[in-house]
């Protein structure tokens, strides 16, 4: 009965509100509230700055690079990691063009799932684990952060569990803790991994008004 | 408003403890009906009786085949390791060591060595700071450090936990979850621990790489050890790290080089391993991973309970100056005669107290 | 009539606008901006991490724009906010950010922090938690046309001056020049070499330029406190004058905020175009260098290097024109390690320099500033803008180092042709 409620309604209800939510985020955050207009004449383009901004933003400046390394090595670890296996990885691919795509695409080999993993493990629990230790971040984090961090963490871990695909429970605990990530995403944290866009681009922009690379 | 921060950080642990459980229940939660099948089926035992031994007429020719005096390789068409055996006797040896030596033997290590804690904890009671909290404070860790601790031992209990079921998980989880449940439980801890497994050997490396420097052992480790290390009373010097701790390190670095290298092998096994490296290999991963687990259980006290002022030094990176005095000697007078004190305590900003003082904090980021 | 949370909430929830949005949704609470800070990296206090300090302002937009902060407000879940959540913030936003945003340049989702800081101000000033210092300032500003007091009898005072002892004039109230020089109160009272300087090397050039005797004060403690109504009052003087002088170009002098208040905030703090063009004074040193109109002999052959005013550089896009400058009268100009665009902050823009209180923590953040000149070896600094000028001479001799300051209008006029 569990597995037809994840397989089923939780599904759906996970997979609107996924949807709905980023682009309802999306909607508010950037069309409804204020703009203001920037009344001041730029030295530069805008436009260009915000695009240089957004590729920039991926990798640190020199001045603080020896002060943030495992941050920075450990952020890539894991998303890299988790990207590559959430998007490339075989059961993901089939699952993706069984229920959302309807079309497959290139898969990894099994090794290189299993490297993917590594880095995402060892970069999400290293990250995890300075959230915790650094003063600063213990100071600055909030609950989100931990849950946020939390829930990605079990659905690696069961997903690594389900991965002998040996019983529906171990695929219907993965699934069902997906689903709970979804509903959680985009009122959450996590919604970084879209918001950071025009985040960056507005401070590119401000500053690439200005003459500034930032 | 001590009581309020006291009642803000009870909230706060109660909070994190609701949500550990829940976290245990939704990862668990899938082997309830397991459970209560296991325990309908207890009634409907056939108990019956077993027929008397017989002679098997073919036995001679079949001790051949089955190759119990010694080991002959034939050959075949199928092309692969070990395919010129057919039925492998030492199979058997390995299947005998793990059911007959390891398990008892490596829960007996465990359970002595608990035992030894229990009794000594009831003996000695917490070894308290002798003159209480100075109040100053001295870096003991780093951040990198700290880091690497907590990194390994995340890894460290998760291979430890699930390879912990796999070994011994028939005889402690078939009876609560019966044979099904237990086939699930045992199919996520294996495909948890060969996933989780490389890590260890980075857990392993940072730890070598971090911590390398000051466990060497030297001539006053034979004195520290020889006078018990001050844990019957009295006090014995040591530098930065004692005997004890040298001991643990280089233990963990042996063992766990050991536990690295054999779980490579057993991990992947498409380098052309044959069984009886395989065997081997477990073998030693075995007897490794239950000598660490079970010399942890006494890190782990002394790192926690059972020494005061010792947890803060890998939480918070600080000791407290008595702590150094009392435990570490040799290295309290090194260091405080090099270091930059800190001007307040790390505890209260740790805490996120947002006062309007604008004392400054101690560091204990940085190599 | 409201309390004072009543009234830092209000003002907090009209700063949210896209941007606010989109930074608060964005961050990780990674920690790198704390690594960027100089209030964070000399005390070690996380308490100053650049992030933290915006917490009010993140409170209200949590608690009023957010799908849970809503919920959990309307459920009783939340903790309200109090008035503890803006007064304990006082300090670690007035006298533990010098908004120089060098925290935005670090920032990996791209969060323009200074900006947020800002809005944080403009919640606190609506409460009334302002330090004395800039609320005192503030209120000489409105009455008297500048925060230290000085009337326009105190700058004709200072033409005057000018005349007797360099035999210089300096044009007073000139309808129709191309250029209305701004002063900071520091530039009339303290650094008056930089009058002499812009009279020679103007007279030198040709250009025709004023100061106004009705409003003089490039300074604008309104930016600096955070409360926008201030700011505009005392831009709306910069374009009365202005237009009565019918005046084309305004001259940013040696002041960092000036430059951004002018050049770049100025016009959305009016809410609409400025009627003149705005340079700082070294864009226009350098336009007129490469019009051949500033001819140079001889050298400053001491060691050297500059200092970026936070507010110029990073924030106001002046970085070449000092250097080129520089390069022209300074064989022996060596860079500081880190510059430009990431030069570590002289700790007492944004208000911080009016905020006595703020002296001590201060005066201890200046040891990066320290640590960067003990790498280089030099004689002097040279920078400009007048408050850096002023808290590095401070600084230096906090920590008794041997070391002159110098504005770079000054080193050029100097060596004037």
């Amino acid at each position: 009965m569990f597995e037809q409620f994840v397989d089923g309604i939780f599904w759906d209800i996970a997979l609107i509100v996924f949807f709905v939510g980023i682009a309802w985020r999306l909607i508010t955050v950037l069309l409804l509230r204020n703009k203001r207009i920037d009344y001041s004449e730029p030295r530069n383009s805008g436009f260009s700055g915000a695009i240089m901004a957004n590729v920039r933003g991926f990798y640190p400046r020199k001045e603080v690079s020896s002060r943030i390394r495992l941050q920075v090595i450990a952020g890539y670890m894991f998303h890299l990691g988790l990207f590559v296996l959430l998007f490339f990885a075989a059961p993901h691919v089939k699952f993706i063009a069984q229920h959302i795509t309807g079309f497959s695409y290139i898969t990894i080999p099994y090794w290189g799932f299993i490297v993917a993993s590594q880095f995402a493990f060892a970069g999400l629990i290293l990250l995890w684990v300075h959230r915790v230790l650094n003063p600063v971040t213990r100071l600055i984090s909030k609950r989100s952060d931990h849950i946020a961090t939390i829930l990605v963490f079990v659905v690696m871990l069961t997903g690594c569990m389900a991965l002998g695909e040996a019983s529906s429970e171990l695929r219907v605990l993965h699934r069902f803790s997906v689903e709970l990530l979804m509903i959680y995403f985009p009122f959450s944290a996590l919604m970084h991994a879209f918001m950071f866009i025009p985040s960056r681009a507005f401070t590119g922009a401000f500053l690439g008004r200005r003459g500034v690379k930032v | 408003m001590t009581g309020i921060k006291d009642k803000k950080s009870a909230r706060k642990r109660k909070v994190i403890f609701a949500c550990v459980l829940s976290l245990l229940f939704v990862l668990t939660a899938p082997l309830i009906p397991y459970v209560i099948d296991a325990h309908a089926e207890d009634d409907i035992t056939s108990k019956a009786d077993k027929p008397a031994a017989l002679q098997h007429p073919a036995i001679n020719l079949w001790n051949e085949v089955r190759q119990r005096n010694e080991v002959t390789q034939g050959t075949s068409q199928v092309k692969g390791v070990d395919s010129g055996v057919l039925i492998n006797k030492t199979g058997e040896d390995w299947r005998r060591f793990r059911m007959e030596m390891l398990m008892p033997y490596g829960a007996y290590f465990m359970g002595a060595i608990i035992a030894a804690i229990v009794l000594f904890f009831l003996l000695r009671g917490k070894l308290r700071l002798p003159g209480g909290r100075s109040g100053e404070l001295l870096c003991r860790f780093t951040l990198n450090q700290r880091t690497a601790h907590w990194f390994a031992v995340g890894i460290f209990w998760l291979l430890g936990i699930t390879g912990l079921i796999l070994l011994y998980g028939r005889f402690v989880l078939i009876p609560l979850l019966g044979a099904d449940g237990f086939s699930i439980t045992a199919s996520a801890c294996k495909e948890m621990h060969n996933l989780i497994g490389p890590l260890f050997v980075f857990a392993v490396l940072a730890l070598l790489v971090l911590y390398i420097k000051d466990n060497f052992f030297n001539r006053g480790d034979i004195t520290w050890l020889t006078k018990g290390g001050g844990m019957f009373g009295g006090h014995v010097s040591a530098g930065r790290f004692n005997a004890g701790e040298k001991t643990w390190f280089w233990l963990v670095m042996i063992f766990g080089f050991l536990l690295c290298i054999t779980g490579l092998i057993l991990d992947f096994s498409i380098f052309g391993q044959g069984r009886e490296i395989m065997a081997l290999s477990h073998m030693i991963h075995g007897i490794s991973a239950l000598l660490l687990i079970a010399v942890s259980f006494g890190h782990i006290y002394l790192g926690t309970i059972g020494v005061e002022g010792t947890l803060e030094g890998m939480t918070t990176g600080y000791v407290d100056a008595n702590w150094a005095k009392s435990h570490h000697d040799l290295w309290y007078e090194e260091i405080s005669k090099t270091s930059e004190k800190p001007e307040s305590s790390e505890q209260d900003i740790n805490k996120g107290i947002t006062s309007s003082s604008t004392k400054p904090a101690p560091n204990p980021a940085g190599d | 009539m409201s309390t004072p949370l009543e009234r830092g909430v209000d003002m907090l929830k009209s700063q949210v606008d896209t941007r606010v949005e989109s930074y608060f949704s964005s961050c990780t609470h990674c920690g790198v901006c704390a690594e960027a800070c100089l209030f964070y990296t000399e005390t070690h206090d996380p308490r100053y991490t650049p992030i933290y300090k915006t917490e009010p302002l993140r409170k209200v937009w949590q608690q009023n724009f957010t799908l849970w902060g809503k919920l959990s407000s309307s459920l009783g879940l939340s903790k309200p906010i109090t008035e503890n959540d803006l007064s304990d913030w006082e300090t670690l936003v007035y006298d533990g950010c010098s908004m120089c945003s060098r925290c935005t340049m670090v920032c990996p989702v791209g969060i323009d922090i200074a900006y947020l800081i800002r809005k944080v101000k403009e919640g606190m000033a609506a409460a009334g938690f302002v330090p004395e210092g800039l609320q005192g300032a503030s209120q000489r500003a409105l009455e008297f046309g500048s925060p230290m007091g000085l009337t326009s009898k105190g700058l004709l005072a200072a033409v005057e001056k000018q005349k007797k002892e360099h035999g210089l004039d300096i044009p007073v109230d000139v309808e129709g020049a191309e250029y209305l020089c701004m002063l900071s109160s520091n530039e009339v009272v303290l650094y008056t070499e930089f009058l002499t300087a812009i009279s020679k090397i103007f007279s030198a050039a040709g250009i025709t330029w004023t100061v106004s005797s009705k409003y003089f004060e490039a300074t604008n403690t309104g930016v600096q406190m955070g409360n926008s109504v201030i700011a505009a009052q005392l831009l709306e003087r910069l374009v009365e004058v202005a237009t009565e002088l019918k005046i084309k170009t305004v001259i940013s002098p040696e002041c960092g905020h000036a430059y951004t208040t002018f050049r770049w905030d100025g016009a959305n703090i009016l809410g609409r175009e400025l009627p003149f063009n705005v340079v700082h004074i070294m864009e226009l040193l350098d336009q007129l260098r490469e019009e051949g109109k500033l001819k140079t002999t001889g050298s400053f052959d001491e060691r050297l290097t500059y200092h970026d005013p936070c507010n110029i550089s990073r924030r106001g896009g002046v970085l070449e024109q000092p250097r080129n400058l520089l390069n022209q009268v300074a064989p022996n100009f060596v860079e500081m390690n880190e510059n430009m665009e990431m030069n570590w902050c002289c700790g007492g823009g944004g208000g911080v320099s009016s905020n006595e209180r703020a002296e001590p923590l201060r005066l201890k953040v200046f040891n990066v500033k320290k640590r960067q000149l003990d790498e280089l070896d030099v004689t002097t600094m040279v920078t400009s803008c007048s408050n850096c000028r002023l808290m590095l001479e401070e600084g230096l001799e906090e920590n008794e180092m041997d070391m002159e300051v110098i504005g770079i209008t000054e080193l050029i006029a100097d060596h004037l042709a």
